[in-house]
């Protein structure tokens, strides 16, 4: 591809400035790419791609699919460019593509393709260079209203985006997403009924209640969590699709079964969360649809572990710590930890740290996603305390006396690393729920909880 | 008494289930209707004290538009009578005359003189305080919309800090008789302790409890302090 100058320049002052971030020990993840795209607008068409582009976008677990298909990817000999570390809107994606590049702008030949999470906003900007061959949405809900408004404007976002030889791996038991490019190519993934599917919508909300063709009042035969399950329209029929890969998930011997065209395959299951499970079937889907074959995915994920800041788990004296991420303005994401929570056996005493600090001090956070959260979730007689930690505690203290939990139960503290000093420790589990930007604290809490059970047993 | 909750499976876009849910909480004698789009709406054949509606997509506003249209005389009785209507978030364009959208014009319900002018390009976020009969009213906007029109004679509160219901206007919502609509989100009732009261003495039940008064108070008292601190950025 015959470069322009302009590329070139930008190219080379690109690179400086990621070699420069570099030598300062900076997290050379974005700036990088965003200066280029400054000095070149186009500098996306003319900078080298691999020849395979896998992108991965969706409301929840694109990060955790990411790291996942990488994993798979690499123990299988693939030399594969991602914005792993960095950042997932347009400069990400071109700062990744900057990292990859030879001097002269083209890709360095040891990529054999890229995998890039995409920011959904993101879609138009970045798929109009970087074209993915597959592109796996895990899924569509109601996220940070700030920025992402509703459903329906993000499905538009992404579907007016996504380029006409695409391939869509997508989720068959979620209506919104599931809808995207009618016009692609596709392959579907879903999960046979579980013990734990509800009947009707247990969430408080859900984002597709009314058939997208004719708006009558949709039936689900089961749910999973909010929209996700098996609908039909009683009215003119709508159905989503038979999945291509359908999944049975054994979470007593952590097995996933997978059935497609040609058989039947068992995973090991890297993690027994609902959400988790999508998101390893998503991946699963995805490689195979890729080119990979059952066995060497399978033997991949024998070693494959869900990454340490959204989940961890320890035991100490018989106690369990669990740390689990809880995206803050993320309603669904929460409701979805705080079920696994509810649902996980034993006696629990829970910590939450969800308020993100940014915006909070300067400003004051819109707090609507805690009246979309389940919280009442938590509210099973097997929670016994909830420590609520930072800013915004006394609007989750009300939030769960709405939910009904007892108030005598609940604590608040304005300072997140206060929260263990009110544990008891009197109970099987001690989860400690913490927003993206408090993983450090997070893991601070963890440590701290860990040492009072050491020292508890030392008395 | 009876509430009447329109459209309750999509309009709850922000936190408006909860509200419905406290609502019940604290009157826990009222018969709650919830009316779907394949409904009749209870108040075309009974008599309901307050009709609740909430947020929605821009799609949706057209389906509840073309449901409510047969409605409209109905509901200008209503509005007459005295009627409670609290309609929260942009549920408060279906009331007026049009959407514009780039080029294209919605007609609404035209119950209202206004027309709303909506940018997808640019998602309007913001806190707001206002003042409303003595009480400090707290919230939050989060739009695609602003509403145009002069609603200097008939707001439903005044513009403190932040902005009323288009960029600049110091007066937010419409406020006829009873009907009480406003772009601020929905958790409203549960942010505000004083207006959920006001809305209480409205419906004739002065002396309903409100639940979690001192939870309530407390969360509303840190959230009054910090956006009166004028070092604090509204957006």
């Amino acid at each position: 591809m015959k470069r322009s100058l302009r590329f070139h320049a930008a190219h080379l002052v690109a690179k400086s400035a990621m070699c420069v971030q570099k030598l300062l020990r900076m997290n050379a993840s974005y700036f990088p790419g965003k200066l280029a795209l400054k000095l070149c607008p186009d500098f996306g068409q003319q900078i080298g791609k691999p020849e395979k582009i896998i992108a991965v976008t969706g409301t929840n677990g694109k990060t955790t699919s990411c790291n996942l298909a990488l994993s798979i990817l690499e123990d299988n000999g693939y030399t594969v460019l991602s914005n792993r570390l960095g950042s997932n809107v347009n400069a990400g994606i071109a700062t990744a593509l900057i990292s990859g590049s030879t001097i002269t702008g083209s890709i360095k030949k040891k990529y054999d393709l890229a995998l890039f999470e995409v920011d959904e906003r993101s879609s138009k900007l970045i798929y109009s260079y970087a074209k993915p061959d597959f592109l796996l949405c895990t899924n569509l809900f109601r996220d940070s209203i700030k920025r992402n408004a509703h459903t329906e404007y993000i499905f538009n976002f992404i579907d007016s985006a996504v380029p006409e030889k695409t391939h869509m791996i997508l989720n068959a038991d979620d209506i919104i997403s599931g809808r995207l490019a009618e016009n692609n190519s596709r392959s579907y993934f879903s999960i046979l009924p579980m013990e734990t599917d509800h009947k009707k919508c247990e969430n408080i909300i859900n984002d597709m209640s009314i058939c997208p063709k004719c708006h009558a009042n949709l039936e689900f035969s089961n749910v999973r969590y909010h929209h996700i399950g098996t609908a039909k329209c009683p009215a003119c029929g709508f159905a989503m699709p038979k999945a291509d890969y359908i999944a049975e998930a054994d979470t007593w011997d952590m097995k996933l079964m997978v059935a497609e065209a040609d058989g039947k395959h068992t995973y090991k299951l890297v993690n027994d969360s609902i959400f988790n499970i999508y998101n390893q079937l998503g991946v699963v889907a995805l490689l195979r649809e890729f080119g990979l074959t059952q066995d060497q995915i399978s033997r991949s994920l024998m070693k494959a572990q869900i990454v340490g800041t959204r989940h961890t788990s320890d035991e100490v004296n018989g106690v369990k710590i669990v740390t689990n991420l809880a995206k803050s303005l993320n309603p669904v994401a929460c409701s979805c930890v705080f079920d696994y929570v509810g649902r996980e056996p034993g006696t629990k005493e829970v910590i939450l740290i969800l308020n993100g600090a940014a915006g909070t001090r300067e400003s004051s956070e819109n707090i609507t996603w805690i009246f979309d959260t389940d919280f009442q979730f938590l509210n099973t007689p097997d929670v016994k305390r909830i420590i609520i930690g930072g800013i915004r505690a006394e609007d989750e203290k009300l939030r769960l006396l709405i939910a009904g939990y007892p108030e005598e139960n609940i604590i608040c503290t304005e300072g997140e690393l206060d929260t263990p000093k009110y544990l008891q420790l009197d109970c099987d589990s001690v989860f400690i729920l913490h927003d993206l930007n408090f993983s450090g604290y997070g893991a601070e809490i963890k440590e701290t909880v860990i040492n009072m059970l050491k020292n508890k047993e030392a008395k | 008494m009876k509430i009447e909750i329109l459209f309750p499976a999509f309009a709850n876009l922000h936190g408006e289930k909860a509200a419905v849910q406290y609502l019940t909480q604290c009157l826990p004698e009222a018969e709650f209707i919830s009316t779907e789009l394949t409904d009749e709406p209870a108040f075309a054949t009974e008599k309901v004290d307050m009709i609740f509606i909430g947020s929605m997509t821009e799609s949706q506003q057209e389906l509840c538009i073309e449901k409510l249209l047969p409605y409209k005389k109905k509901i200008e009785e209503l509005i007459l009578e005295g009627t409670v209507f609290l309609s929260v978030g942009n549920s408060l364009e279906v009331f007026c005359s049009s959407i514009e959208d780039g080029d294209r014009s919605i007609p609404a319900l035209g119950i209202f003189d206004y027309t709303a002018k909506r940018d997808f390009n640019r998602r309007y976020n913001s806190l707001i305080l206002g003042e409303m009969e003595g009480m400090k009213i707290v919230g939050f906007k989060s739009q695609f919309s602003h509403l145009y029109g002069d609603n200097k004679n008939e707001y439903l509160y005044k513009v403190v800090r932040g902005d009323g219901i288009c960029p600049g206007s110091k007066y937010e919502g419409i406020r006829r008789n009873n009907f009480m609509g406003t772009y601020t989100l929905g958790p409203l009732l549960i942010l505000n302790p004083d207006f959920t009261k006001y809305i209480f003495s409205l419906l004739g039940c002065e002396n309903a409890e409100l639940k979690f008064e001192e939870s309530i108070r407390r969360a509303y008292m840190i959230r009054l302090k910090e956006f009166e601190d004028p070092d604090r950025k509204m957006d």
